[in-house]
């Protein structure tokens, strides 16, 4: 009995060892983030001396033209693309403990092509539903609405096939009908408005208004809450649904939860942003390998830091690198990512 | 029935999917600190049951209880205190040590966080040691080999400080060695903690001695259900599993493979269990084998009643008697070979030597192992004519050479 003893408080302090580098990951994130929201504040296409913006920043001012680009501009856009990065992240990660399949994220699964056709429908057709001018609801709740009904039919198919590559047909599958629709839609509309839509589709955080910056922060970080408290049913997940039920999951709700929470954050960024790629697959990955642990307790609040930390960085270089020409949030995302995650994997070798 | 200690019961039911019925009529009982072992064919419906007892599979009809409660009124977090499963899908969840892995089995004893107390850590070491994985506690869940990680699935089953282990083929893809250790395992989870095994198994030869009771699973139904003693009569295993070509042997503890026999009659005349090895080698060869005198207590009485010999048995220890003797010539002289496996020559075995100068007598060729002194029973003339031989496959060559020459 005493070698045991002994030997558990070995492991326990092996587990705070472990857990005190953990911690000390999650702050070097956080400051990241917090540089590289700053230097987004800080850096654009017109130069603002910095005793300039301290005064602007801290007197509030908004009236003048410098001061309205910073807290009319550069702010909401920093904290956009930060809630943006968080959100979409955290949503690959549900759907990839959820699927158990490292290889999903919300494009994949077709909910970011599910908005889309939504969003072009409202945006392209001359059905306005009975309103006279578009409004940024309408467009968030049709990507909310796309991205809920396309998950539904994927969930609907997956829960008879059980079948990992199946569900990613599936999931292909809506994506190329969604696209179908909305070409279609494309063809037929005014100019002006494909004009929009193309903007819409390529992904962007600029132009984002208080009002949705608040919307996105409550309802957002509400449901950040929630996936939190989900961390041990998540953990119990990665064991597959049939484990997790004897280990006294309710499954029926948690699914509903998981899902729901997925969907919901994934189509919220949607909606506001347009189809950001790459995030929602990468970034689980990059905070897997990062703090090498799978328990959902350390990668949610890793998923939301690196998100937010990898969308600022990106965001920065669509903005900053042929200024004042703006480059499609997507391609920076996967330029930059994709090689990143592949050379993690190489070098540490895990089979994900 | 005592059903104090009853921890696990059926009552009249009905399991299956989707409304399909796959076993009826199911009652059973299980015992605190009971070693059960479901035993039946591939798809005869061993993991539905159990993953209806374990609430995975709603049941179609009656009731799985557990201390008396039906699950399917109990909630999921308290039945998982209760009971805990070992199923066959392969868990490789990335980038697990298995202390984490071991630690999920602790989800019904924490709270919402999962945190792990010291209390925690204890059980999760203890659950280690029990099946001999400590030293993998820091190792990668996906370097384990089969047998280490389904050690491992064991012991996150045990960390759940269940009163019942559910497990669907434990010893499935495990090398022998593991396997042994595996059934080891389970049984002093049994002994030691009095927790309830069920496990699907396929081995019947281990089954019968290590369970306590086995469940014979059948054409929709559980065929019979108490101790391996009682229920695995040698036909009762040779119905449930439709062996055409084998049988198993209840004393014996195993299945002994019969074979076409189509390379011609061979009579063996053994005793004392001179003749066991002998036997499975010529069937394996597929001889006809023709064999006597034997007792009925003679191991090779069983062997080659097993394997589906003609024996000439007596089932009182004695002299053989004369009308049996006189068969033994008879069949004899069918055969084209007769072996004499160096049987010992005790006073109620003597007429043996007999058969054996009657075979000379014959003509037929004569294959020995006797060695030694007891050679000298046969007299000079007759040890030119035998062909003395120093082991089992040497002798069966030298059948072959004798069947060329023949021809």
């Amino acid at each position: 009995m005493t070698t045991t003893a002994i030997k558990s408080s070995g492991t326990m302090a092996f587990r705070r060892k472990v857990m005190k580098r953990q911690n000390i990951c999650l702050a070097v994130v956080g400051i990241l983030l917090v540089i590289f929201m700053a230097v987004n504040i800080l850096v654009g296409s017109i130069s603002i001396p910095f005793s300039e913006m301290m005064d602007i920043l801290l007197s509030h001012e908004t009236t003048s033209t410098k001061g309205f680009i910073i807290w009319n501009i550069r702010i909401p856009r920093a904290i956009a693309a930060g809630l943006g990065g968080a959100y979409l992240a955290v949503a690959g990660l549900l759907l990839q403990v959820y699927f158990r399949n490292p290889i999903v994220g919300p494009f994949i699964l077709g909910i970011s092509s599910g908005a889309t056709l939504f969003v072009s429908v409202v945006m392209l057709s001359t059905i306005s539903l009975g309103f006279t001018m578009l409004n940024p609801f309408m467009c968030t709740l049709a990507a909310f609405a796309g991205a809920y009904g396309t998950m539904l039919v994927v969930l609907s198919v997956a829960s008879r096939v059980k079948n990992g590559v199946t569900l990613l047909i599936v999931g292909l599958m809506m994506g190329y009908l969604c696209h179908a629709v909305t070409s279609v839609l494309v063809a037929f509309a005014e100019k002006e408005k494909i004009k929009g839509f193309v903007l819409w589709q390529l992904g962007s955080f600029s132009g984002f208004k208080w009002t949705e910056i608040e919307i996105m922060l409550v309802a957002g970080g509400a449901i950040l809450v929630l996936v939190y408290f989900l961390a041990k049913p998540l953990n119990a997940f990665l064991l597959g649904e049939d484990y997790a039920a004897s280990m006294g999951v309710n499954i029926k709700l948690f699914r509903m939860l998981i899902l729901l929470s997925a969907c919901a954050l994934a189509g919220m960024v949607t909606s506001v942003a347009g189809p950001v790629a790459f995030v929602g697959l990468a970034v689980p990955h990059m905070v897997r390998l990062l703090f090498s642990t799978s328990d959902n307790k350390i990668l949610i609040p890793g998923t939301i830091l690196v998100g937010a930390m990898v969308i600022s960085l990106c965001d920065f270089i669509a903005r900053m690198v042929f200024s004042p020409v703006e480059l499609p949030i997507s391609a920076i995302t996967a330029f930059f990512g994709a090689p990143v995650v592949l050379s993690l994997l190489m070098k540490r070798r895990v089979d994900i | 029935m005592n059903t104090q200690n009853t921890i696990l019961s059926t009552r009249n039911l009905c399991v299956g999917y989707s409304g399909k019925e796959i076993l009826k009529g199911v009652e059973l009982q299980f015992k605190k600190g009971e070693f059960i072992s479901l035993l039946g064919p591939n798809g005869a419906g061993k993991t539905t049951l159990l993953r209806t007892l374990s609430k995975h599979l709603k049941t179609i009809n009656g009731k799985v209880l557990v201390n008396n409660e039906d699950i399917s009124a109990m909630k999921q977090e308290r039945l998982a205190q209760t009971m805990s499963v070992v199923l066959t899908e392969k868990v490789k969840p990335p980038l697990f040590t298995v202390y984490d892995f071991v630690a999920m089995g602790r989800y019904p004893h924490t709270h919402w966080s999962g945190r792990l107390e010291k209390k925690d850590d204890g059980v999760i070491m203890e659950s280690l040691t029990m099946v001999h994985a400590r030293e993998l506690v820091f190792r990668d869940l996906s370097t384990l080999s089969d047998g280490e990680r389904q050690k491992v699935l064991v012991a996150r089953a045990l960390a759940q400080q269940p009163d019942i282990i559910l497990l669907d083929e434990p010893t499935m893809h495990l090398d022998l060695k593991h396997r042994m250790e595996v059934m080891s395992i389970l049984q002093r989870l049994c002994r030691d903690k009095g927790i309830c095994v069920v496990a699907s198994l396929h081995d019947v030869d281990i089954a019968a001695k290590l369970s306590d009771k086995v469940a014979l699973v059948k054409g929709g139904a559980i065929q019979a259900f108490g101790p391996p003693e009682n229920v695995l009569q040698d036909d009762a295993v040779t119905q449930l599993y439709d062996f055409s070509n084998a049988s198993f042997n209840r004393m014996l503890g195993t299945i002994e493979m019969k074979n076409s026999e189509k390379k011609g009659k061979v009579f063996v005349v053994g005793g004392m269990g001179s003749a066991s090895v002998l036997y499975r080698l010529l069937a394996k060869k597929e001889y006809h084998i023709f064999t006597g005198m034997l007792h009925k207590n003679d191991i090779d009485y069983h062997v080659a009643h097993s394997l589906g010999a003609h024996c000439l048995v007596q089932p009182h220890i004695d002299k053989f008697s004369e009308e049996i003797c006189k068969w033994a010539k008879e069949e004899m002289s069918q055969c084209d070979w007769v072996i004499d496996t160096g049987f010992g020559l005790e006073k109620v075995n003597g007429d043996n030597i007999c058969l054996l100068k009657d075979a000379l007598a014959m003509k037929k060729p004569v294959l020995s192992l006797r060695n030694g002194q007891s050679r000298e029973h046969f007299t000079a003339l007759e040890y030119d004519e035998i062909h003395f031989l120093d082991d089992e496959c040497q002798l069966v060559d030298e059948m072959e050479t004798i069947t060329f020459k023949a021809t």
